[in-house]
């Protein structure tokens, strides 16, 4: 007798084979059958006609770090499919961390995290300092498997204090990094994340851009004692760079017998070489034997934001930033001051932001005027005789700056281009950046926009293909074990799904974040049931907080 | 398969100042000239970054134009 026994279904098993009918066993959190017409019964039985069932999706570049303390779920990721992720990722973990050092990574996660700083207060207890410690803070409530990163970012400050932000390490805080990280892999880390790019709250570049190659170096030496990843955030906006990154990884991964991996990389239509570039290098250094992948996420850039929190939107406008930072009282008399306001429509540039602001459209969903919603802030300033930098301000005050924007088309979003990329065998499909700039755009639903986009709408991918790239490849690149396929003895995440309908929902702001804190987000169409470790965690539109999450076993 | 060339790079050592490095990088180049060189060669340092021309350990620091 199974515990479950998914009937009828399309069976896809996530290492690239044609999909067949058949009915799909389950025992004690693994997959014990698959068959036509398995006959032993199950406690439960789930018919799965014209459904297709499939091994859950891996989510390799996440920031849940901080949600899965008080949501073991990462919602909304795990109703779309997602059954395993990837947190720690871009420099930046909550362990290992000194109580001394929290107020300096909550400025950093708060950076790229966009988290209302409640959420650091109010929503949970800090009991760890250790990884292992972390690991036990977020085990028992998990209801989605998780494979923590550790941040080279925090392994320098837990070594080097205030100096991780100023300097090249010693040799002697170098073997204490080592020792740490040796640490942290021995209590299931599944690698090590680095960042080239990202900075702080002050816009001062995170500890991990300090650390000279040869410290990187030697850190990947302890990798290579577990063969673990390494990710890295390269300088994604300028080849030269970005290719000189893969070379890098490349010397590490040969040296030290590891896996690398780079994320993001972008498609964009003013560097159409780009990733042909990248992608040709790629192909070199893994002819030599190196293991480096690049990751490409499935949806194009837009950002959404309004002048009631600080957006990545402002990122090349710091009087902006500054002011977006004020509380909110103090940021709606700075902007109704005529002095400040002229300032900040001055530093957006000659044009008063027609370039830069004039086709971002007003955003529905909140409390924007009917009569607005759709409409392009170019066209409204000109109605009004306001260049769009200056109609930007004037909209939101009338508005107490309950009205948003979206910034379409940044780039990423040419379908013919991008489908060929991601059905690339060097190309490992992620980059979601899942549970972070929760302010700016929703990073749930990638997976649903793969098949609605690239399988159903293209045909870059087919189906049975697409699958592979978000199961069995990430499992394999990241050495998951036991997971990312429908096979006897494996993990039973499972994701039953509408193959003519899945995708993602309409982004809409929740606020659902500790403290009210606002996100926005996309829920998922078309999946019926998500199993984590044989239980059903989600089904039919409902969480069924199952907890059955694991810190992932490593092969 | 061999490597093609892609444009020649390299990183800071420990604490090295900008002259240090433009002096290493570019030996026969007169030190005002190499700086200069390293100055153009490398926006990403020397223009975009805040504060400008931070040099960080972990830079790539371009030691040659673009190839074209
Ligand atoms: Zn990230």
């Amino acid at each position: 007798m199974y515990d479950i026994l998914i009937k009828n279904g399309l069976v896809i098993d996530g290492a690239g084979t044609k999909a067949v009918l058949s009915d799909v066993g389950i025992k004690d959190g693994k997959i014990l059958a698959i068959g036509e017409n398995l006959k032993d019964g199950g406690q439960q039985v789930l018919d799965a006609a014209g459904l297709v069932v499939s091994p859950g999706f891996i989510d390799p570049h996440t920031h849940f770090d901080v949600q899965l303390l008080w949501d073991g779920a990462a919602k909304p990721a795990l109703e779309h499919g997602v059954t395993s992720i990837i947190p720690g990722n871009c420099s930046l973990s909550l362990a290992p961390l000194k109580a001394e050092d929290r107020k300096t990574l909550i400025g950093m996660f708060q950076q790229i995290e966009e988290l209302p700083p409640a959420a650091f207060t109010d929503a949970f207890e800090w009991t760890w300092e250790t990884f292992s410690d972390y690991r036990a803070a977020i085990e028992g409530d998990l209801s989605v498997n998780v494979a923590p990163l550790v941040g080279h970012s925090v392994i320098r400050l837990w070594v080097m204090g205030a100096d991780a932000q100023q300097r090249a390490a010693r040799p002697d805080e170098i073997e204490a990094m080592q020792d740490l990280l040796r640490d942290c892999l021995n209590a299931g880390a599944v690698g090590l994340s680095t960042s080239f790019v990202d900075v702080d709250e002050n816009a001062r570049p995170v500890p991990s851009r300090f650390a000279q190659f040869q410290e990187l170096d030697a850190l990947c030496a302890v990798l290579g004692e577990f063969g673990r990843m390494l990710q890295i955030v390269p300088e994604f906006y300028d080849t030269d760079i970005t290719i000189a990154r893969i070379d890098q990884l490349a010397e590490l991964s040969l040296k030290h017998k590891i896996p690398t991996t780079l994320s993001p990389v972008f498609d964009n239509r003013q560097s159409p070489n780009n990733v042909p570039r990248t992608l040709a290098r790629i192909e070199e250094q893994t002819a030599r034997g190196a293991r480096v992948w690049p990751q490409m996420q499935t949806r194009p850039i837009d950002i959404s934001f309004s002048l009631l929190r600080p957006s990545l939107f402002f990122a090349r406008l710091p009087s902006w930033v500054k002011i977006l930072r004020l509380p909110v009282t103090e940021r709606i008399s700075a902007l109704r001051d005529p002095a400040t306001a002229d300032k900040l429509v001055a530093d957006v540039g000659e044009d008063g932001g027609e370039r830069l602001m004039g086709r971002l459209i007003v955003r529905g969903g909140g409390e924007a005027p009917e009569h607005l919603v759709g409409r392009t802030l170019g066209d409204i300033a000109a109605e009004r005789g306001e260049v769009p930098a200056r109609a930007l301000i004037t909209l939101s005050l009338e508005n107490d700056l309950e009205i948003a924007f979206l910034a379409a088309n940044g780039g990423h979003d040419s379908t013919d281009r991008i489908g060929p990329m991601l059905a690339n065998p060097l190309v490992h499909i992620g980059a979601s950046d899942g549970g972070a700039h929760l302010t700016s755009f929703s990073t749930y639903g990638d997976t649903g926009y793969l098949f609605s986009e690239f399988v159903r709408k293209s045909g870059a991918l087919t189906l049975e293909h697409a699958v592979q790239k978000i199961t069995s490849e990430p499992a394999e690149i990241w050495g998951l074990k036991d997971r990312g396929m429908l096979k006897t003895g494996y993990a039973a995440d499972v994701v039953i799904f509408d193959p003519s309908t899945i995708d993602r929902g309409i982004e809409r702001p929740v606020f659902d974040m500790p403290g009210g804190g606002m996100r926005y987000v996309r829920d998922s169409i078309g999946v019926d049931t998500v199993l984590v470790n044989g239980q059903i965690a989600w089904a039919k539109g409902a969480y069924t907080n199952a907890q059955t999450g694991q810190i992932c076993a490593l092969a | 398969m061999t490597l093609s060339q892609q444009r020649r790079f390299t990183t800071p050592e420990p604490d090295e100042t900008l002259e240090a490095l433009a002096a290493r990088a570019c030996p026969d180049l007169d030190l005002e000239l190499a700086i200069e060189r390293i100055r153009g060669w490398n926006l990403h340092i020397f223009l975009m970054r805040r504060p400008r021309g931070l040099l960080l350990g972990g830079d790539v620091v371009f030691i040659e134009p673009p190839l074209v």
